[in-house]
């Protein structure tokens, strides 16, 4: 057993405090003056997720205790289970907010996509790392690890959880950069998602984005072949997102995408959650309106609060100051995390913890993101702050992992 | 692990930690902008958000007759608010089905709020039945944007309809609200009448309070912030000189016939009661607007929206001969002896006609029988020696043909011609003596309204002062500060006691021994007065009486006149005696003249009677 000095006790604590605050935040937008305006099961929600953390931290000490060695050795085991999992949840599911994500097990709801993360990230990470060989930059194992991303996320959009899926999407660049893929192919896969939320702002942001970033992929990679696909594909991409917001989409989610550029489109409808989103952060001020005291919590303005805009909750009650201790916290998590990776001399710790990383802070963007209104609303929740019991406990194993995996790291290396 | 792959692994660490502390700080730049920077711009919204804003129906001055007794007050109303910002037109058929009023009235509505202020909560529909009210409010939570209101419409406790005295109130006019800091969209105010002379002090100011609501629009509690809250403040009471019991028995006089009453205290110059007929029912105008009716008295021939004692105007006929006396005394033409012979007609290049006995006539005598060829003859003699501008200048000083501060709006001056008002109708000497003989006797070019007969009436009544007719005698503030309202009497300088007892022994022969002594001799109350016809080149002749009484110590003057009614002395001076009656005697013994007056029908195309008196 290593020594407890090697543990990495300040990530610990970060974790422990964005717990606490979450707790705080949730039991504001829940048991605050608001929950008489609220469901007796959303009340409910504060003692539910004091009992996940509870059961979180048990899980993250007990991890502690494993080699990392059983994270290799059970991640293809893992990554089976996942899928039956949620193709069980597609058959049986229940569904909250149209999102058929959840599995009724006992007294709790599973969200089985959740633990699928961990389990897609281990085997893809397995997959890249298990052979000196493969090596992303051959075109049928970076297809491979592809495939292994694709099909949980298929499976997600079946469950119609749109967030969530762009977690996964997000794993590809994310893994194959990291198993070798060139810098200018990594570019040219990310480069879409930069193009598409350009052009939804405005169709001619797009363009020059596509341009600019054809532009940089030629300069990082003088091929021709993939500077002429980066253009045709930049371009693609343009006019695509223009044809579906104007052609293929609904209207219901052209409002969407209409009151996030503009919010005053229709503020009694899509730009609702927008207006009063910023609006809650915004009064908030340098100091906040103080715990249970915030309008636009407390009297029910803001949308799910205790999960996709929590971070509005935080916002109005402890103003900027809160806000900034927030994303401090994260920052420092992120630069933990990615020093923890660098220090790997293993790949596979090495993909896993940036990979995880990657998950964080992609939750953090969009959840902030959308609920500072810098992003349309997608939602998802803000790991470790938000309300729900499978997504703490998954975010907690994805950090135990990394945890564990630092602190056996010399373990590693002899196994290696 | 090769070297290359370390460096590289390195290299993308630093890379990936730049990336993502940057693309945090953007995120932390925002949540600075939005919180820091753009604070004040949230800190707004939340505050409209959350906090809804009513007004505070501010209730209007109350309105009092002479002994304290309420005649207009304030009953409450209920009304539907809509701030348009944040109403869903979607629900639009919903709240009209609740109203149970057509989409396209409420579409209109909704359109003249947003035109009014897109922010701004105003008045939907006022006056709905407490049934529908209450529907309104269960059903708040699916009609965002719109609100409830207790508002208060006038309601007039009395007998009386004192249309021409209060006057009506609508809804203020676009121009009248955009233009003012205190009316909103659908704010009433006063049109006619003493609501639109006494709009600033009867009207008080909204209050506003602000609410407390949730995202359903549920309202939760005040909001006690001191700052924002704006206590309503009620408009002042006025105290009128109206004396309710007179003013009912005039309207009922008055009922049926086409004329106007005025009743006058001659010792301050106070209105006792002031009658236009035909009126109109103040009660529904009150509250929300019946068009139907609306529509039918303004479109009415006899119109009675149209203030006949104040706004008209009428040769005062032989009303004036008591007047033309006490001038030619002053002048000199005349004196209290001078007598002068009645051949039936006076000659001044043609015979000037005169229907009293054959005989000689002295001023008293004169003023009595109402003989023309009198006060044609002085006429006569003012107008040959130069003296019209005098003339008219001293019926000026008892208040005719110029503006008196009545406290009604549109009160006419009357003419009162002199020199310079001839030549602008006739032209330069285009005029000559013969175009001002018939002012003489009150008819021809001179014309006066109700009003001002019964203000000359009172010159000779209270022994010469010129009064101010008022209606309002007090006013009194909400923090309960009353202010006295009392015109000063001023001595009319060229009248002496002299030649008014003269003149007013000659009014007590006319009402004791004239031809209307059969209603007006009550030897219980000694009355003065004068019957006038008013020549009308349009159908049967207006009837004029003014009087004054008890003869010794004038309490009230009361002018009457019956438009089409002939004869002043069968028409007016009945109504004017059963008045003086019951302001004197407290009730009416003499039913006969009561009863008369009641059914008296006055016939507007009768012109059999074309004679003076």
């Amino acid at each position: 057993m290593n020594n407890v000095r090697e543990f990495s006790w300040s990530v610990f604590f970060t974790w422990m405090i964005l717990a606490a605050i979450g707790l705080v935040a949730i039991y504001s937008a829940t048991q605050g003056p608001v929950s008489q305006f609220l469901e007796p099961y959303i009340q409910n929600n504060f003692f539910k997720q004091v009992v996940w953390v509870i059961i979180s931290l048990f899980v993250l000490i007990s991890i502690q205790f494993i080699s990392p060695r059983a994270f290799i050795q059970l991640s293809y085991f893992a990554y089976g289970v996942g899928i039956i999992l949620m193709i069980l949840t597609l058959m049986f599911g229940t569904e909250i907010n149209g999102a058929k994500s959840w599995l009724r097990l006992g007294p709790a709801n599973l969200q089985p996509s959740e633990l699928m993360k961990i389990a897609t990230i281990l085997a893809t990470a397995n997959y890249l790392t298990s052979r000196r060989d493969i090596s992303a930059e051959n075109v049928r194992y970076a297809l491979t690890a592809v495939a292994l991303i694709l099909i949980p996320t298929i499976l997600v959009l079946m469950q119609n959880d749109l967030g969530t899926a762009l977690i996964f999407l997000s794993l590809i660049p994310v893994m194959l950069f990291w198993s070798g893929l060139p810098y200018g192919v990594s570019l040219f896969i990310i480069s879409p998602a930069i193009i598409a939320y350009l052009t939804v702002i405005d169709w001619y942001y797009g363009l020059i984005a596509a341009v600019l970033l054809t532009a940089l992929i030629f300069f990082i990679q003088k091929r021709v072949w993939l500077t002429v696909t980066a253009f045709i594909s930049g371009f693609l991409t343009v006019s695509g997102v223009q044809v579906a917001m104007n052609q293929l989409l609904q209207p219901h989610q052209i409002a969407r995408i209409a009151a996030f550029t503009n919010p005053n489109y229709d503020p009694t409808g899509a730009g609702w959650n927008v207006i009063q989103a910023k609006t809650a952060i915004g009064s908030g001020g340098l100091t906040g309106k103080g715990f249970l005291e915030g309008t636009q919590t407390q009297l029910k303005f803001l949308p799910e609060q205790w999960t996709d805009f929590i971070f509005c909750v935080i916002g109005e009650e402890f103003g900027f100051i809160g806000s900034t201790i927030v994303i401090v916290m994260f920052i420092f998590l992120f630069v933990r995390l990615l020093n923890m990776a660098g220090n790997h001399k293993h790949p596979f710790a090495q993909l896993v913890t940036v990979s995880i990383t990657s998950v964080f802070f992609i939750h953090f963007f969009i959840n902030v993101g959308s609920a500072s209104a810098l992003l349309p609303v997608i939602g998802l929740p803000l790991p470790f702050i938000s309300y729900g019991g499978s997504a703490f406990l998954t975010n907690t194993i994805m950090l135990a992992i990394c945890l564990n995996m630092d602190f056996h790291k010399r373990e590693f290396s002899i196994y290696r | 692990m090769s070297i290359s792959q370390t460096n590289r692994t390195r290299t993308s660490i630093r890379a990936l930690q730049v990336i993502i502390i940057g693309l945090t700080l953007v995120v932390l730049g925002r949540v600075f902008y939005l919180q820091i920077v753009d604070h004040e711009v949230y800190a707004a919204l939340g505050q409209e958000n959350s906090v809804r804003q009513e007004y505070v129906d501010a209730a209007r001055g109350l309105i009092y007759d002479r002994k304290g007794r309420l005649i207009v007050d304030n009953e409450p109303i209920y009304s539907i608010t809509i701030t348009p910002s944040l109403f869903d037109r979607d629900k639009l058929p919903l709240l009209a089905d609740i109203l149970n009023v057509s989409d396209s009235l409420l579409t209109a509505r909704v359109q003249e709020a947003q035109r009014y202020s897109w922010y701004r909560t105003s008045r939907l529909i006022t006056e709905i039945d407490f049934a529908r009210f209450s529907a309104i409010q269960e059903n708040l939570w699916q009609l965002p944007g719109i609100g409830h209101q207790i508002e208060s419409k006038r309601h007039y406790p009395t007998n009386f309809n004192g249309s021409h005295l209060f006057g009506y109130l609508r809804e203020a006019s676009e121009s009248q609200y955009r233009n003012s800091n205190t009316l909103k969209l659908g704010d009433k105010v006063g049109k006619s009448g003493l609501e639109m002379t006494y709009e600033d002090t009867l009207r008080g100011d909204d209050g506003v309070k602000y609410l407390r609501v949730n995202a359903l629009g549920q309202a939760l509690s005040n909001l006690e912030d001191s700052t924002l809250i704006q206590h309503p403040v009620q408009g002042s009471d006025i105290y009128t000189t109206i004396d309710t019991d007179l003013q009912i028995l005039a309207e009922e006089l008055m009922d049926g016939k086409k004329g106007a009453l005025v009743a006058m205290d001659p010792k301050t110059g106070g209105i006792l009661a002031l009658v236009s007929s035909p009126d109109y029912d103040l009660k529904r105008l009150a509250g929300r607007l019946d068009m139907d009716y609306w529509q039918s008295i303004n479109a009415d021939t006899l119109t009675p929206l149209y203030n006949r004692a104040i706004s008209g105007r009428q040769p005062p006929g032989s009303t004036i001969k008591p007047i033309m006396g006490l001038i030619g005394l002053h002048l000199g033409f005349i004196d209290t002896t001078t007598v002068v012979y009645n051949s039936g007609a006076y000659m001044r290049g043609r015979p000037y006609r005169d229907t009293a006995p054959i005989g000689e006539y002295n001023l008293e005598e004169a003023i009595a029988n109402s003989s023309n060829t009198y006060f044609f003859s002085l006429m006569d003699q003012i107008a040959t020696n130069g003296y019209l501008n005098q003339w008219s200048n001293m019926l000026n000083d008892l208040g005719l043909g110029v503006s008196n501060p009545i406290d009604l709006p549109y009160a006419s001056n009357g003419i009162v011609p002199d020199s310079t008002y001839m030549n602008n109708i006739f032209g330069e000497n285009g005029w000559g003596v013969g175009d001002l003989m018939s002012m003489g006797i009150g008819q021809g070019l001179l014309s006066i309204s109700p009003l001002q007969v019964a203000q000359m009436t009172s010159v000779i009544a209270n022994g010469g002062y010129r009064v101010d007719p008022h209606i309002i005698k007090a006013t009194r503030m909400p923090n309960g500060e009353i202010k006295d309202i009392a015109p000063e009497l001023n001595r009319i300088d060229w009248i002496t006691e002299e030649n008014l007892s003269v003149v007013r022994a000659g009014m007590r022969k006319v009402v004791s021994e004239g031809p209307s002594r059969y209603y007006t001799n009550n030897s219980e109350v000694p009355t003065a007065g004068k019957t006038g016809t008013a020549q009308n080149p349009h159908g049967r002749d207006h009837g004029w009486f003014t009087s004054f009484a008890p003869f010794e110590d004038p309490q009230i003057v009361v002018s009457v006149l019956i438009e089409n009614g002939g004869y002043g002395s069968i028409s007016a001076a009945p109504v004017a005696a059963v008045l003086i009656e019951k302001y004197i005697e407290g009730e009416i013994s003499r039913n006969y003249v009561y009863n008369y007056v009641l059914n008296f029908v006055s016939r507007p195309t009768d012109s059999e009677l074309l004679e003076n008196e």
